[in-house]
């Protein structure tokens, strides 16, 4: 691969897109081709960029809509089936949650467990598993990469939404 | 111990050297040859003392992390590490003294000494090392000058799956690992680690290891690695509760070692499972801790009814979740689809 890459390939390289000889045929020539990790680089933070500036944004309901919305909410009746369920509805909500409440606390230890809340820093995960592969064969023999956990991937600031939702079954 | 710089050789001469090296052990087959170097690359650091300059890169699914390291190493134990690269970590170094670690933050003005039994634990080293040859074939994979130094390059092939698991670059004289490639399952590289620049020497300065902490600086104790044990009952035991474990492991792996620990009051079983060359941690507990992710990006993703976080460090997945009481955290280098079908298993 000689020719600089086409920013088509590196944005599908960028969001693994690629077939894995592509993918490694691109990250070959971006450790020798200055240009393309810039362009790599830019691609990166232009992402980034874009997901933080969507993320900031609130997008308002436009007023008026908004207002007719809420008027036909206020004007609609509901019929004799609708009022029915309305009237009967604290009757048969409020013992199904005490019912469910209950079950949880005494039927499992998750509800005695909710009591307290010790938690364990996710970062001492990650460092006992690397800790423990010193041992390996051609692992790096140096220490556990604690200094480098400042780069490991971050959150937004409090209240961001969580951006990625995967459903593997 | 001076080497000169040599830019052509070719590929008889390179591999004769390897194989010559492994002849005089009395090794026959390429696959007792491969191990041999092998064995041969995980002693070097002990008996040669170098200078250099390295690179590392490792790789998420969305982003990738890259350091540059000035690396100075005294056989057999003493290394500093000094951060060219990335801006943030700048001036920070660490050194290591057999077991121990000093990490020093310039910026902070702070320096956490932990320990790891492991980076010690030869006996460790070399049941991996047997793992290894049971389950990866070797391939001699040509040659290549790597910081100007001629070198060997050696492919760990998965018997199983016939995936290229690893790739080394080995010095032909020094048997230091130059370069090494870790690969994911579907070929894409997880991380790369080389040396820019590397010169042998034992003439480095005492004061480079010094590990005294600097006027002003706060000492603080930093993670102590548990000691694991193969006796894995006893470990079971331990834990104070009836832990559950994967049913389905990829092929190779097997329960290498355990141990219990209390972080934060919580007493948390940790079982390894190895296949010599990649690694499989489950953590359990069974007092409703569940993990902290503080800052760091945890995402949601589903397998099988169950809800599960988890956060990417490089190639690294930390993922996590609860169920019939017990809490779970599942950390490997394996692709996250292949978690999810080992957590699956886990509580069937």
């Amino acid at each position: 691969m000689t020719q600089h890459l086409p920013l088509e390939t590196l944005i599908d390289y960028i969001h693994g897109e690629l077939t894995p000889e592509a993918d490694a045929a691109v990250h070959v020539h971006l450790t020798a081709c200055p240009p393309c990790r810039e362009e790599y680089a830019a691609e990166v933070q232009l992402g980034e960029a874009l997901r933080a500036s969507a993320r900031a944004q609130e997008v308002e309901f436009p007023s008026m809509i908004a207002a007719r919305t809420w008027e036909r909410i206020r004007n609609a009746r509901p019929g004799p089936l609708a009022s029915l369920a309305i009237f009967l509805r604290p009757a048969i909500a409020v013992p199904l949650v005490l019912a469910i409440g209950f079950g949880a606390y005494f039927a499992t230890p998750l509800g005695h467990a909710a009591k307290h809340d010790r938690t364990i820093n996710a970062s001492y995960y990650l460092e006992q598993h690397a800790g423990q592969q010193a041992s390996d064969p051609l692992a790096e023999r140096g220490p556990v990469p604690v200094m480098e956990s400042s780069l490991v991937d971050t959150a937004p600031p409090a209240g961001g939404p969580n951006d990625a939702n995967d459903a593997i079954h | 111990m001076p080497f000169t710089s040599r830019t052509a050789r070719s590929t008889t001469a390179a591999l004769g050297l390897a194989f010559a090296a492994v002849a005089a052990s009395g090794a026959t087959s390429p696959v007792d040859q491969a191990a041999v170097l092998l064995r041969e690359s995980l002693d070097a650091p002990k008996s040669v003392s170098y200078v250099g300059e390295m690179q590392t890169i490792r790789f998420s699914t969305s982003r990738a992390i890259a350091t540059i390291v000035r690396v100075e190493h005294r056989a057999p134990s003493l290394t500093r590490r000094w951060y060219l690269a990335p801006d943030s970590l700048y001036g920070d170094y660490i050194i290591t003294r057999g077991i121990a670690t000093y990490q020093f933050d310039t910026k902070h003005e702070r320096v956490t000494v932990s320990r790891n039994p492991m980076l010690d634990d030869t006996v460790a080293a070399s049941g991996n090392l047997d793992r290894v040859v049971q389950n990866y074939r070797s391939v001699f994979d040509g040659h290549e000058d790597i910081a100007d130094r001629p070198t060997v390059s050696l492919s760990l092939i998965n018997k199983y799956t016939g995936e290229r698991a690893v790739r080394v670059w080995i010095d032909q004289q020094t048997h230091l690992v130059l370069k090494k490639e870790e690969y994911h399952g579907n070929g894409a590289v997880a991380s790369q680690m080389r040396f820019e620049e590397l010169r042998y020497t034992t003439a480095i300065p005492d004061d480079i290891f010094a590990t005294a902490a600097p006027a002003g600086y706060e000492q603080v104790t930093g993670t102590e690695i548990a000691t694991p044990s193969s006796d894995i009952e006893r470990v079971e035991r331990d834990a104070g509760f009836t832990p559950a474990s994967p049913k389905d492991l990829p092929q190779g792996f097997a329960l290498a070692t355990g141990d219990v620990t209390v972080v934060n009051g919580v007493r948390t079983l940790h079982l390894l499972y190895s296949d010599g060359l990649r690694t499989i941690s489950l953590f359990e507990n069974a007092t409703g801790a569940a993990a902290d992710f503080g800052t760091l990006r945890a995402r949601t993703m589903h397998f099988s009814g169950h809800e599960a976080e988890y956060v990417e460090d490089g190639p690294t997945t930390l993922l996590t979740w609860r169920e019939r009481g017990l809490y779970f955290a599942l950390v490997s280098d394996l692709m996250r689809p292949e978690l999810a079908e080992i957590a699956k298993s886990v509580v069937p």
